[in-house]
């Protein structure tokens, strides 16, 4: 097993385990934003920048490496033999400020950015805004993988190339691939993909790929549930029986906690305490 | 797939047999014509040459008989595309140039049936006004040596007999059957070939790693690279369409040197002469047996599919090539894995370009030592170039490593055009620099263009005489690049548009001298941070120009002047009144009636009204309009 010496700390990785994962053995934190663990990354956003030698040029520990070592993206640089990695050198932290600097100027008002951008110690950028961001995209790509990948629908993907690069469903129309998961909204480093809930017409809209889907709504206290295709997507993982499971989720989980702990004290009155929560909650799903 | 039976050559014995034939065949013909159908050659009519040669020899055949066999031929691109469409007369190898239509009547009735040669179609070297028969004595060839393009111009593209009589599959013979994949592989070291497509990787060293690799299902794959995207290349192009079998025979070397059993030709689709050729070339070598199951009876299989390219530039970076021949988006991915060990379906694969696939028969038929006697240190064999831009004469050369750009651009390119003073030269396309005056003397070779801040590339040659702005052809690049870029990583994407758009400023007077620094700061970027080669080096340009004209870029920020004068704005228009005849066409044209004058007295053009548009500088019969 390598071992990585990465700001003085020395961790040992299984062979082909990523800088940014040694980095994390050794609790030295490298900023990351199109990175998320289990999912395929893409390196895209370069902001995980590090230098790296092989441990035999960089010298005796604390003599300080030897020349300027390669740069490479934390997130998938595969750790083979023994290297010696830094983080916060001079040039490491130059080249991920200018990446950050160039985000920010594609970007300016993303919040998310700027509180990343702070805990890097960049406080603004130079450049002016020459590129045009969808809603501060960054073009990190991880809600177009976790698409493809986790969820299978490859729904949205990438149109346009260099600047004009976007993220967007076929023809920038509304998707049927899209089952309105919101897992790319979940992974969006920058807020630009949200789920948003149509009261009026009980739809949740991926925005801003204006896909919509029914949504399950709860019988008794009418919550807005997973949407139909999710749970019809899960049903069919699971290869339960869609008339069953719409049974069984014919409430929210509010409102089958309510009903839980109803039952629960009639349960309790009888039996005693001894019997599990759980079980009771079970029994009574059934 | 064909048979094997079917097939018209199983074993070497049969092929040299056939070559005997084919030969033999040929020296029945008393004369032939090879006509140039090469891209340039072909834009300027050539096809239709063909024809009318071949009218005249089928009306010849009639009138005389068996006495005169007449051969009109089309072949690849000769290379002196200025001159096209070029003819050839075999067997005295008499050239002409210029040929037009009405031209055929003469050459075929004093040339071919005659024997006499027409003066007025031979090239005329300008310097000592002394007219060439033959190839050989034009100064563009004498200096070249031709290995990749031996039988360019002189072969018929679409005759796989054509290139077997020239001595075509021998090499291909000689592997399967005498040598052991390790040998190849052996000879390919020794022969110190070094990828042609830019890199400048060691070829052999990369067929040992694929071959060493290990593949999962057991398969590996050799792709060739024919998407030649660099503006002003047509390289590659000129070999797929000129000899497109030499390409399939350095596949199929390769292929049995790493023990691949499929192959790929990525060529882009802006190519179609390209795709026909090696489609009729791939059927031809599939019918005699070249390609396919058990080819010459050694047991080695395999064959070739040819993928047309959808036009975007990046997809000549490897990994983007594979991603785009595995169907998906031509975007490439971080190579710390090496695509041989890992590539196409991720399984071993050899990338490498069409010209260094041409050099592979002639370093198996001639031996690696051969090859490593010709070029500098680490740089062997030879190279081909596409010169182009304010050069004479414009085309295609293939000059041995380590010749000087002086003799490139002054013997072959018959230097800088209409006179005027050479400036710079530019190489290796978007990812390469420019290199001036100072070091013409620069012996051409992979590590000493990188040293001088430029690169070999592909081969592009781009020559720029004094009325070029440096600054202008960086942003040049920097606007290719910025549409060519597939937009995947941040540095690439938003820092050549960033630089860009300092360079835009900068040539539109808008300048500051903060702009120089940001620029340096943004080529480090791209040159650490990016993703593949096509951001790592877009910044070269741009270094390139600021090491050896930074003065330009200052006279364009603090003085707001453009000394090339070609950056609109930052020169003005002059009426020089020794010159002028007040002739009136000027201020007739003017758009904005900034000129004023009487008749047949010197006009004045008033520069607070005065748009700087150039029409009076075009208008003008007389030179009288100068740029100041």
């Amino acid at each position: 097993m390598p071992t990585v010496t990465i700001e003085g700390k020395q961790v040992t990785v299984p062979r082909d385990a990523t800088i940014l994962q040694a980095a994390h053995r050794a609790g030295v934190w490298i900023p990351t934003l199109c990175h998320k663990p289990g999912i395929d990354h893409t390196a895209a956003c370069r902001i995980c920048m590090v230098e790296v030698w092989a441990a035999a040029a960089a010298g005796d520990a604390g003599a300080g490496p030897a020349g300027p070592g390669r740069m490479v993206t934390a997130c998938n640089y595969p750790v083979r033999r023994d290297i010696t990695v830094d983080v916060g050198g001079e040039r490491a932290t130059r080249i991920r400020r200018g990446v950050m600097e160039l985000l920010l100027a594609r970007s300016p008002e993303s919040e998310e950015l700027r509180e990343l951008a702070a805990r890097m110690g960049v406080a603004g950028t130079p450049f002016p805004s020459v590129t045009e961001s969808q809603r501060n995209c960054i073009l990190c790509g991880l809600c177009v993988t976790v698409c493809e990948e986790a969820i299978g629908a490859s729904a949205i993907g990438f149109a346009g190339r260099g600047v004009d690069r976007a993220v967007a469903a076929p023809f920038r129309q509304a998707s049927e691939a899209c089952i309105a998961c919101g897992a790319c909204a979940a992974v969006c480093p920058v807020g630009t993909i949200q789920v948003r809930i149509h009261a009026d017409t009980a739809e949740a809209e991926i925005s801003p790929f204006k896909s919509r889907s029914k949504l399950l709504v709860c019988e008794e206290c009418g919550v807005r549930l997973v949407s139909v295709p999710v749970a019809q997507a899960m049903s069919d993982r699971v290869r339960f029986d869609w008339e069953q499971f719409r049974a069984l989720s014919r409430l929210c989980p509010v409102c089958r906690r309510k009903h839980a702990a109803a039952s629960l004290g009639a349960v309790a009155a009888k039996a005693g305490p001894r019997e599990s929560l759980e079980s009771i909650i079970i029994n009574n799903r059934a | 797939m064909i048979a094997t039976a079917e097939r018209l050559i199983h074993n070497p014995v049969e092929l040299d047999a056939w070559r005997d034939k084919v030969n033999k065949a040929k020296k029945s013909h008393s004369r032939s014509v090879r006509v140039c159908i090469g891209t340039g050659c072909a834009a300027k009519g050539s096809r239709r040459l063909y024809e009318l040669f071949c009218e005249a020899a089928q009306e010849a055949a009639k009138h005389n008989g068996k006495s005169v066999k007449v051969q009109a031929k089309c072949v690849g691109c000769h290379g002196l595309c200025e001159r096209g469409p070029i003819v050839v007369i075999e067997p005295e190898g008499i050239l002409y140039q210029l040929v037009e239509e009405p031209d055929v009547a003469e050459i075929f009735r004093e040339t071919v049936l005659g024997g006499r040669v027409v003066e007025r179609l031979l090239y005329e070297d300008p310097a000592s006004k002394t007219r060439a028969r033959k190839a050989e004595e034009i100064p563009f060839y004498r200096v070249q040596k031709r290995i990749v393009l031996e039988q360019n111009g002189l072969i018929d593209p679409t005759s796989i007999d054509d290139y077997i009589a020239a001595g075509g599959y021998a090499a291909l013979a000689k592997a399967l059957t005498t040598m052991e994949p390790e040998a190849v592989i052996e000879q390919v070291e020794i022969s110190g070939l070094r990828g042609r497509g830019g890199g400048g990787f060691p070829t052999g060293r990369k067929w040992r790693s694929c071959r060493e690799a290990s593949s999962v299902d057991g398969r590996r794959y050799v792709i060739c690279n024919g998407d030649e995207g660099d503006p002003g290349a047509f390289m590659d192009r000129s070999v797929m369409e000129g000899n497109p079998h030499s390409v399939l025979e350095g596949i199929t070397i390769g292929a049995y040197a790493v023990g691949a059993t499929h192959g790929y030709i990525y060529v882009r689709n802006e190519y179609p002469l390209a795709v026909e050729h090696l489609k009729g070339a791939i059927a031809q070598a599939r019918e005699y047996g070249l390609l396919g199951e058990d080819i010459l009876g050694s047991g080695f299989s395999f064959d070739i599919r040819i993928n047309r390219g959808g036009g975007a530039f990046v997809c000549g970076e490897s990994t983007a090539l594979m991603a785009s021949l595995e169907g998906r988006t031509g975007e490439p991915r971080a190579k710390y894995i090496h695509t041989v060990e890992s590539g196409l379906k991720e399984s071993p694969t050899v990338l490498n370009n069409v010209e260094t696939w041409a050099n592979i028969p002639h370093i198996v038929r001639e031996g690696g030592k051969w090859f490593a006697s010709i070029g500098t240190e680490g740089s062997k064999g030879t190279k081909v170039f596409s010169l182009v831009g304010k050069i004479e004469n414009t085309g295609l050369v293939e000059v041995p490593m380590g010749i000087s750009l002086r003799e490139i651009i002054e013997t072959i390119g018959g230097g800088v055009k209409d006179g005027k003073a050479f400036k710079a030269v530019q190489t290796g396309g978007p990812s390469g620099g420019c290199i001036p005056a100072a070091h013409l003397d620069a012996p051409v070779d992979f590590d000493e263009l990188t040293r001088l801040g430029s690169m070999m590339g592909s081969g592009g040659m781009i020559v720029m005489d004094e009325e070029t702005c440096m600054v202008s052809v960086a942003k040049y690049f920097f606007g290719f690049l910025k549409t060519e870029s597939c937009g995947k990583c941040t540095p690439c994407r938003e820092g050549i548009a960033q630089a860009l758009h300092i360079l835009e400023r900068i040539t539109h007077g808008e300048g500051e001298p903060a702009d120089i620094p940001k620029l340096e700061a943004l080529a480090e970027l791209l040159a650490e941070a990016s993703l593949c080669a096509l951001g790592k080096t877009a910044a070269n340009p741009v270094l390139s120009t600021l090491k050896y004209f930074r003065d330009e870029y200052e006279e364009h920020i603090t003085r707001k002047r453009c000394p090339a004068k070609e950056c609109k704005g930052l020169f003005l228009y002059e009426i020089d009144p020794e010159v002028c005849t007040g002739c009136g066409i000027c201020r007739k044209a003017c758009p904005v009636e900034a000129i004023t004058g009487e008749r047949k007295v010197a006009h004045v053009i008033h520069q607070e009204i005065c748009t700087k548009c150039g029409t009076c500088y075009e208008k003008c019969p007389f030179g009288a309009i100068n740029k100041v």
